[in-house]
């Protein structure tokens, strides 16, 4: 290398500079790695809802009271017998008493209550694929067995969630864009900062033949030495944070629903933020100083 | 970058150079001279008369206002800002205030225009700790500036100039923060260099001094070129 390597390391912790360069690409990894990973986390949760729910219909048998009429068990059996016999439905499973139970256990904390109050049967049912069959035509081939039926199609809240999700994409998008431009600017000062203090060595660099581009690689490789610690530190801050992010909505997705493949694109993805940063902040580096010599003699 | 004809054997030429810092005030007025190379010149003239600026003009920390300047044949107002590394690597700079970097050892210091232009590690620390030697600071190699006297920062900053052996060496004050003895050392020095083949100038007000050494010399008043003393060896236009 032209330059010594101990040539500007005084001028980077001049005025603390330097570690103002360290905390900006800390911070700044830590909230584009947790933007992205937190919305791949998301996707990856509305994606095994999206697969575990795209092909279902819940059937909804009221409990009924009236002792006159056919008992729930009995009502049940049709019900089944009917949907076992619809060609388009693949399975057919009511959902034990203790699911139920533990589906409606946010709403209803005691247990008590839940043997006296009339709970619904329901069924779960999977449509075969590229099946047309929709919520209407089950409810009317049931209709005649259990008037008040209700069945209930997943389409349309997934379909709110999956717009949810991607105005979080475009949110995260949009975050990790502006930490980006945050990150150009922020060393670019921290450049300026340098040269203008420096602005006597910078001449005398050129007095003994140093080249632009010399100078400019010099300052690419402080930042780039300073920069990969601190990026380090702002990605393991930020997966830990989403690990705890994982460990909050451990109750709404199961993770082993995604392949192998599709966790190894997400952390392909999450792991190039940092390095993506570092290799932004050094040429942010260096473009700015080629910048600031050319305006030298 | 061009190459001017009639100035291939010329150290330097200088054709109706002004310098202005601000509008209406000339540093240097029309300037007109020519050098041959190899030999050892003199610039004097009072403080503010223009001769660090003059000098400034011939390593490329300024471009001239109007006028034309050559230096070893090339037309430098033509010189694209990638040749000028290559064109400044051929002088050698001595500052009077030394510009040594604070943070380096004298050894570095010296050593740092042969990095700038790549040499070979082993032939660097070879070369400069021989010139250090030369100059008689080789016993403070390792020792940063400030702890360093006035005259040995001098030589190291000499040494500096002249580790890659340039074609000219330009001193500006070179002997303004040192004592007599070690001024008259230090002249004795410019002098053996410029006889193993560096044309020297050196700016000064030291009158002293250039009379005791009888070499040409240019004599700057309020930006112009007053005399060209022995101009024998001077160079016409």
């Amino acid at each position: 290398m032209a330059i010594p390597t101990k040539l500007f390391a005084p001028c980077f912790r001049h005025q603390k500079l330097g570690l103002f360069l360290i905390i900006m690409v800390g911070i700044m990894v830590y909230v584009a790695t947790f933007a992205m990973s937190a919305e791949a986390t998301l996707s990856a949760i509305t994606f095994t809802w999206d697969r575990g729910m795209h092909s279902r219909l819940t059937v909804e048998i009221p409990a009924t009271d009236d002792e006159s009429s056919t008992p729930q068990t009995d009502r049940v059996q049709q019900v089944v017998s009917v949907l076992h016999a619809m060609p388009q439905i693949a399975t057919v499973r009511p959902l034990p008493d203790d699911e139920v139970t533990r589906l409606l256990k946010p709403w209803i904390s005691q247990p008590e209550l839940l043997k006296v109050l009339p709970v619904p049967t329901l069924i779960d049912i999977e449509r075969k694929p590229d099946s047309l069959l929709t919520a209407e035509d089950v409810r009317q081939q049931l209709k005649s067995i259990v008037s008040d039926v209700r069945v209930d199609d997943h389409t349309s809240w997934l379909s709110d969630l999956n717009n949810l999700v991607d105005g979080l994409t475009l949110i995260a998008a949009f975050v990790i864009l502006l930490t980006g431009i945050t990150l150009i600017i922020a060393v670019s000062l921290i450049c300026h900062a340098i040269i203008a203090t420096e602005q006597e060595t910078m001449s005398l660099l050129h007095v003994l033949g140093a080249t632009d581009d010399d100078i400019a690689h010099h300052f690419l490789i402080h930042t780039r030495r300073l920069s990969w610690p601190a990026s380090l530190v702002g990605f393991l801050l930020a997966m830990a944070s989403t690990a705890l992010l994982l460990y909050f909505l451990r109750h709404f997705a199961d993770p082993s629903m995604l392949e192998w493949s599709h966790w190894m694109v997400l952390g392909a993805m999450t792991f190039l933020v940092p390095i993506i940063a570092v290799i932004i902040a050094s040429l942010a580096a260096k473009t700015s100083v080629l910048k600031l010599l050319h305006t030298m003699p | 970058m061009v190459k001017a004809d009639n100035s291939t054997t010329m150290l330097t030429v200088f054709e109706g150079v002004s310098l202005s810092y601000s509008p209406g005030q000339k540093v240097l007025d029309d300037v007109t001279f020519a050098l041959p190379s190899g030999g050892f010149y003199f610039l004097t003239g009072p403080s503010g008369a223009g001769k660090s600026s003059l000098l400034r003009l011939m390593y490329q920390a300024e471009k001239p206002s109007s006028g034309r300047i050559y230096l070893f044949g090339h037309d430098l107002t033509y010189a694209r800002r990638d040749e000028l590394p290559l064109l400044r690597r051929q002088i050698g700079v001595v500052f009077q205030d030394f510009r040594l970097i604070p943070h380096l050892t004298a050894l570095e210091n010296a050593a740092l225009p042969l990095r700038l232009a790549g040499a070979d590690e082993d032939y660097l620390q070879r070369h400069t700790k021989e010139l250090l030697t030369w100059v008689g600071v080789g016993h403070r190699t390792e020792a940063y500036p400030s702890e360093l006297s006035g005259g040995e920062q001098q030589r190291v900053a000499i040494a500096r100039a002249v580790v890659n052996k340039p074609k000219l060496l330009l001193a500006d004050e070179p002997t303004g923060n040192v004592d007599d003895e070690t001024a008259i050392k230090l002249f004795h020095l410019f002098d053996e260099l410029n006889k193993m083949g560096t044309a020297v100038i050196l700016a000064t007000h030291q009158h002293n001094l250039v009379e005791r050494f009888r070499k040409p010399a240019l004599r700057l008043s309020a930006g112009h070129l007053t005399s060209l003393a022995s101009s024998a060896r001077v160079g016409e236009v």
